[in-house]
C-alpha cells in the first residue's frame, strides 16, 4: 500500500518537476517580456504624450469633428490618441512575444491567427472611423439644412443621416473582415434601399425650392402680403 | 484665370461696335417687368449727360424666360422727349447677351466686365435690373466721379427703409468699415461705377467662380476697391425703390455667399485690417434730399419662433463656432425670448462678439465653413428681429444712430477680433458649455 502511494507521490512529483522544468523557464521569460513592454508601453506613452502635447493635428481633430466623435466632450487630444495607440500596440506585441516563448502549437497558431489578421483590422477600424467622421460631417449638415429648412424634427433626421453612414460604414469593415458574409448580403440589400431613399431625398432636396417657393407664397398669401413685397436683406 | 468664353452674340457684337467710351452693365434674371425702366433710364442717361462720349447698355441675362431680353431691345427713347440742350453727338447702343458659367450675378458682372475691356472702355457702371426709382441722373452720379475726377470706384448712397437691407446694416457695412476703415454705407447696394483700371483689376483675379459669381459680388468689388488702395467715393441717388422680391429666394444661401465673401476677403487682406485705425467718411458727391419710401412689412414673431427652434437644435454647431462667452449670450437670449417675445432684444456687442466668432470659425474650420455659415441664419433673423422691435417707433435719423451705434461697437471690438483670428479656443470651451448644458438637462454631472 505504501509504495502504491510512494509511486503516485512519485510519478505526480515527477510530472510536477517534468512541467515546472518544462513550462517554468518559459512562464518566467513570458512574464519578464510582458512586464518590460509594459514598462516600455508606459514610457512611449509618456514620451508620446510630451512631444505630441499641442500640435496642430489637435485642431484637426476638433474642426473635422473626430474629437467630438470619438469623446463627446470635444476634448480628445492627439497626443493622447497617438499615445493611446503605442501604449497599446506595446502592450499587444508584448503579449504576442511572452505567448512565443512557449513554443507550442496552440500558442503558435494563435500568434498567427492575430499576425495574419492584424492588417485587416486596421484597415477595418479606418473604414469605421472613416465613416464616423462621414456620418458626423454630413450629419451635421443635415441638421443645418434641416433647420434652415424648417422641417419637423431635425436632429432626428440628422440622427438617422449619421445611424444610415455609420451603418453602411459597418458592413463595409465587416466584409474586409470576412466576417458574417450573410449578414452583409442582408445588409447589402438594405443598402441598395437606402440608396434609393437617398435618390428620393435627393430629389426631394433639388425640389425643395420649388416647394418652399409655393408653401411660402400660400403662407404669406395667408398672413400679409406686405413682407412678400419690399423687404430686401441686401 | 482663363476668361469666360464670350457668347457668340457678344463676340460679334463688341467687333461690330469696336469701341466704347461708358459701358452700362445691368445683370438680369426674369425681371421683364422692371428692366425696360432700368435701360431707358441708362439710355436717358447717356444721351443727358455724356452726349459726346460712345456708349453701350450691356444686359447680361441669366436665361431668362419671361421676355427679359426682347423686353431690353425693344425699350425705347424718344430723344425729343428729354429736352436736351444739345443733340447727341454718338448714339448709345444696347446688347443683351446670355452669359455661362454658375448662374449668378458676379458671373453676369464679369461678362459685363470682359465685354468692357474689350471695348476700351474708360468707366463701367452696373445698375440692378429690378430697380423702379433709377433715373438718368443716377448714371450721372455713378459715373462722373470717374470719368471727371479720377475716381476708381464709386458706392451708391441712397435713402432705404428702415427694415431694407438688413444685411447691410447689419453685418456688411459695421464689419467692413471696422475692417478697413472707410465708411462706404451701401457696401452692397448693387449700383457702382468703375474706372477702367479696377475693371482690369477684377478680370485678373483668380476667385471668380466662388460665391464671387453668384450674391458675393457686390461685397468682393467694394473690399477689393477700398482694400488695394483704390480711390473710393458715394454718390447719393436718392431713394432704392424696387420689385417685389421672390419670397422664395433662399435667405439661407444669400447669407452664406455675401457673409462668406466678407470672411474670405478678411484672411486675403488680413495685413491690411491688422493695422487699421480710425475710420474716415467716403467721400459723398449728389445733392442730398429726403424721400419717402414705400413700407416694408417684417413678421418678427416667425423670426424668433425660427430662433427659438434653431437654438434647441444647432448649439452643437454654434459651439464649433461661437467663444464660450458669447455661446453664453446667445443662450441668455434664448431664455428671455422664451419669456416675452415683445421684449426680445439682442444687444449690439452681443451681435458683433457672434459675427466676428463666425469670421473666426471660417478661418479655423476649412471644413465645415459652409454648415457654419447656414447655422448663422437663425442668428441672423434674431438681430433683426431685435432691430425691428427696437426701431419701432423710430424715424430715419433715429434708425441710423442706431446702425452708427453698432459700427462703433464692431470698431470698438477689432482688439477682440485681432485676439481671437489665430487661435482655436473658442471652439475648445464652446464644447466645454454644450457638455454643462447637456450635463445640466440630464441632471448627470
Amino acid at each position: 500500500m505504501f509504495d502504491i502511494v510512494s509511486k503516485v507521490l512519485q510519478g505526480a512529483g515527477d510530472r510536477l518537476h517534468y512541467h515546472a522544468t518544462t513550462y517554468l523557464p518559459s512562464l518566467l521569460a513570458a512574464l519578464t517580456l510582458i512586464f518590460s513592454f509594459y514598462v516600455a508601453a508606459v514610457l512611449a506613452r509618456w514620451v508620446l504624450h510630451k512631444i505630441f502635447k499641442g500640435l496642430t493635428i489637435d485642431k484637426f481633430l476638433r474642426q473635422s469633428g473626430v474629437a467630438y466623435m470619438i469623446d463627446r466632450s470635444g476634448r480628445l487630444r492627439a497626443s493622447r490618441l497617438v499615445a493611446e495607440t503605442a501604449y497599446w500596440s506595446l502592450l499587444l506585441s508584448g503579449l504576442l512575444m511572452g505567448l512565443s516563448v512557449f513554443n507550442t502549437n496552440l500558442t503558435t497558431h494563435m500568434i498567427e491567427g492575430f499576425v495574419f489578421l492584424l492588417p485587416k483590422l486596421v484597415v477595418a477600424g479606418l473604414i469605421l472611423l472613416s465613416g464616423a467622421w462621414l456620418s458626423q460631417y454630413l450629419g451635421r449638415g443635415f441638421l443645418v439644412w434641416a433647420v434652415n429648412e424648417e422641417l419637423p424634427m431635425p436632429r432626428r433626421l440628422a440622427a438617422v443621416a449619421r445611424v444610415l453612414i455609420m451603418f453602411v460604414a459597418i458592413v463595409v469593415a465587416a466584409e474586409h473582415l470576412n466576417f458574417a458574409r450573410n449578414v452583409f448580403y442582408a445588409a447589402f440589400v438594405i443598402l441598395v434601399g437606402g440608396a434609393v431613399l437617398t435618390a428620393a431625398i435627393a430629389v426631394a432636396i433639388a425640389t425643395g425650392g420649388n416647394l418652399r417657393h409655393m408653401l411660402e407664397e400660400r403662407r404669406l398669401h395667408r398672413e400679409e402680403r406686405g413682407e412678400r413685397s419690399l423687404w430686401s436683406h441686401l | 484665370m482663363p476668361e469666360m468664353i464670350l457668347p457668340d452674340e457678344a463676340r460679334r457684337a463688341t467687333e461690330f461696335l469696336d469701341r466704347a467710351d461708358i459701358v452700362i452693365g445691368i445683370p438680369s434674371f426674369n425681371n421683364a417687368r422692371t428692366i425696360g425702366h432700368v435701360v431707358r433710364a441708362a439710355y436717358a442717361g447717356l444721351a443727358k449727360y455724356f452726349p459726346q462720349w460712345t456708349g453701350v447698355v450691356i444686359n447680361s441675362d441669366g436665361g431668362s424666360t419671361d421676355g427679359t431680353r426682347d423686353a431690353v431691345l425693344s425699350a425705347r427713347l424718344e430723344d425729343s422727349h428729354l429736352m436736351l440742350l444739345s443733340t447727341p453727338m454718338v448714339a448709345a447702343h444696347r446688347l443683351s447677351v446670355p452669359y455661362h458659367g454658375i448662374p449668378g450675378k458676379g458671373s453676369a458682372f464679369r461678362l459685363i466686365f470682359q465685354l468692357a475691356r474689350n471695348l476700351g472702355a474708360k468707366a463701367c457702371a452696373v445698375v440692378d435690373s429690378d430697380l423702379r426709382s433709377i433715373t438718368p441722373e443716377w448714371i450721372d452720379l455713378l459715373l462722373r466721379p470717374v470719368m471727371f475726377a479720377g475716381y476708381d470706384f464709386v458706392a451708391p448712397y441712397y435713402h432705404r427703409h428702415k427694415y431694407d437691407g438688413t444685411i447691410t446694416n447689419s453685418i456688411v457695412y459695421p464689419l467692413t468699415r471696422a475692417l478697413y476703415g472707410l465708411r462706404v454705407r451701401q457696401p452692397i447696394g448693387g449700383e457702382f461705377g468703375m474706372s477702367a483700371r479696377l475693371v482690369e483689376r477684377y478680370l485678373q483675379r483668380e476667385d471668380w467662380e466662388t460665391d464671387v459669381a453668384r450674391y458675393g459680388i457686390d461685397i468682393w468689388m467694394t473690399t477689393i476697391a477700398i482694400a488695394e488702395g483704390y480711390r473710393v467715393c458715394q454718390s447719393f441717388l436718392g431713394a432704392k425703390l424696387h420689385d417685389a422680391k421672390d419670397p422664395g429666394s433662399d435667405l439661407s444661401a444669400m447669407l452664406q455667399q455675401v457673409v462668406g465673401s466678407v470672411f474670405l476677403l478678411m484672411q486675403e487682406y488680413e495685413s491690411v485690417w491688422e493695422k487699421s485705425g480710425p475710420t474716415a467718411p467716403a467721400e459723398l458727391f449728389g445733392f442730398r434730399f429726403d424721400v419717402g419710401l414705400d413700407p416694408v412689412e417684417v413678421n418678427v414673431g416667425r423670426m424668433i419662433q425660427t430662433f427659438l427652434r434653431s437654438a434647441g437644435e444647432l448649439g452643437e454647431i454654434w459651439a464649433m463656432a461661437l467663444h464660450p462667452a458669447t455661446l453664453a449670450g446667445v443662450e441668455e437670449l434664448k431664455g428671455k425670448a422664451v419669456g416675452d417675445p415683445s421684449r426680445f432684444h439682442m444687444e449690439d456687442e452681443l451681435w458683433a462678439r457672434i459675427v466676428l466668432d463666425f469670421a473666426c470659425a471660417y478661418k479655423r474650420s476649412p471644413l465645415s465653413r459652409g454648415l457654419i455659415l447656414k447655422s448663422l441664419t437663425a442668428l441672423y433673423l434674431a438681430r433683426v428681429a431685435s432691430f425691428v422691435i427696437e426701431t419701432e417707433a423710430m424715424v430715419a435719423s433715429e434708425v441710423e444712430d442706431r446702425v452708427e451705434h453698432l459700427c462703433l461697437t464692431f470698431e470698438e471690438l477689432r482688439p477682440y477680433l485681432r485676439r481671437h483670428w489665430n487661435n482655436g479656443s473658442a471652439t475648445e470651451g464652446g464644447m466645454d458649455h454644450v457638455r454643462h448644458r447637456e450635463q445640466s438637462i440630464t441632471g448627470r454631472g
